[in-house]
């Protein structure tokens, strides 16, 4: 066996360097239960809120104008198209092909490049949500009109609040997370240039 | 299932004991801040206990936990940009104490330390990443293993990583 003094003397500084703490493993077993906690509430919260959207749907379609029912079952449409676009654009991304290191930095990759197309694809939807509440205000003119000449103000305000400060919110909110995005996908390919051998710093 | 749980639980158990100690100096080398650093422990032991149940040895225990342990590192990299911080900012609490009696011998193996943990820290995470695998000891079947590669990118980019090592410790 060949003797390799230089790594010897590494490893036995690498050896010293840290040591876990004391109560090491009783704070992981806390923090276990708490997330285990977390993840139960979690599912918990997305079902009653999935629910909740739902019921409140249901009970719209029940109200005397076109107005509820259109917009319920636009409601109800749009929390399927986007549970469904979502479930498909992430597909082969939940698990990666093997543990090793090289197979989770791909996974990443592909988890990032799916999440900017999912950005993409919200703000399509947004814009069609935009144009169905549009076009659905349009076809109820003549029920809304009467309400609209009684309290003009009102409506202006939230003619302001939901239409036109939605585009601005979904505008800045995507460039910016898409920016963020785009940035991880970068660092990502470095890693995996750097995994293949393609760059030598 | 309780009884898989209890058996899962003891696995666990048996795991933080037997390479906690690797797990915290893995962790050494992607995090300088020491309270983050032990968030970041915690967080590959989590990762570790969620992984747990669907490892079925198809690899050594030991080549699963530096999987997983690199992966959350390299992670947490990326959460925690910039990632590299001078080792100065270390508290002092953070070193180990030296039961020797000699303090000149231990300011100089405390230094010794210093200078070989800021020089893997100043490293390319790829290039950190096989140094702490040799440093820990892995064969190149078993760091191929952990990092998805073939034995013989392993031998030509150890060498390479060991040699910006040693340039980086010169500097030092």
């Amino acid at each position: 066996m060949i003797e390799d003094r230089e790594l010897d003397a590494w490893r036995e500084q690498w050896s010293s360097v840290a040591e876990p703490p004391a109560d090491f493993q009783s704070k992981i077993l806390q923090r276990i239960k708490r997330e285990d906690r977390r993840f139960v509430l979690g599912n918990l919260l997305t079902v009653i809120a999935f629910l909740g959207i739902l019921i409140f749907a249901v009970y719209m379609r029940h109200q005397a104008s076109w107005m509820g029912t259109g917009w319920a079952t636009g409601i109800c449409v749009l929390v399927f198209v986007s549970a469904g676009v979502r479930i498909w654009v992430l597909r082969r991304t939940w698990r990666p092909e093997t543990q090793s290191t090289r197979a989770f930095v791909e996974l990443w990759y592909k988890r990032v490049a799916a999440r900017i197309r999912l950005l993409r694809i919200s703000i399509y939807l947004s814009i069609g949500w935009l144009i169905f509440c549009a076009a659905l205000m349009a076809v109820n003119w003549s029920i809304i009109g009467q309400d609209v000449r009684a309290h003009p103000k009102g409506w202006v305000a939230l003619l302001v609040a939901c239409v036109l400060m939605q585009p601005a919110v979904l505008w800045y909110g995507a460039a910016w997370l898409r920016r963020r995005k785009l940035a991880e996908l970068n660092e990502v390919t470095k890693i995996l240039d750097e995994m293949s051998g393609n760059s030598v710093p | 299932m309780s009884e898989h749980r209890h058996d899962l639980e003891a696995q666990f158990d048996r795991i933080l004991s037997e390479h906690g100690a690797a797990i915290s100096r893995l962790a050494f080398s992607y995090e300088t801040v020491a309270s983050v650093r032990e968030e970041l422990v915690q967080e590959i032991a989590l990762a570790i206990w969620q992984a747990l149940a669907h490892f079925r040895g198809e690899c050594s225990e030991r080549t699963f936990v530096y999987r997983i342990a690199h992966n959350r590192g390299l992670s947490h990299v990326w959460k925690r940009r910039p990632p590299h911080q001078p080792l100065d900012e270390i508290e002092e609490s953070d070193q180990p104490i030296d039961p020797r009696p000699h303090p000149e011998e231990q300011v100089a193996q405390t230094d010794r330390r210093m200078r070989l943990m800021s020089a893997i820290q100043s490293q390319p995470v790829t290039h950190r990443q096989m140094i702490v695998l040799m440093l820990e000891g892995l064969s190149h079947a078993q760091m191929a293993e952990v990092l998805g590669i073939t034995e013989n990118n392993v031998a030509v980019r150890l060498n390479r990583a060991r040699k910006m090592l040693k340039d980086a410790l010169g500097e030092r």
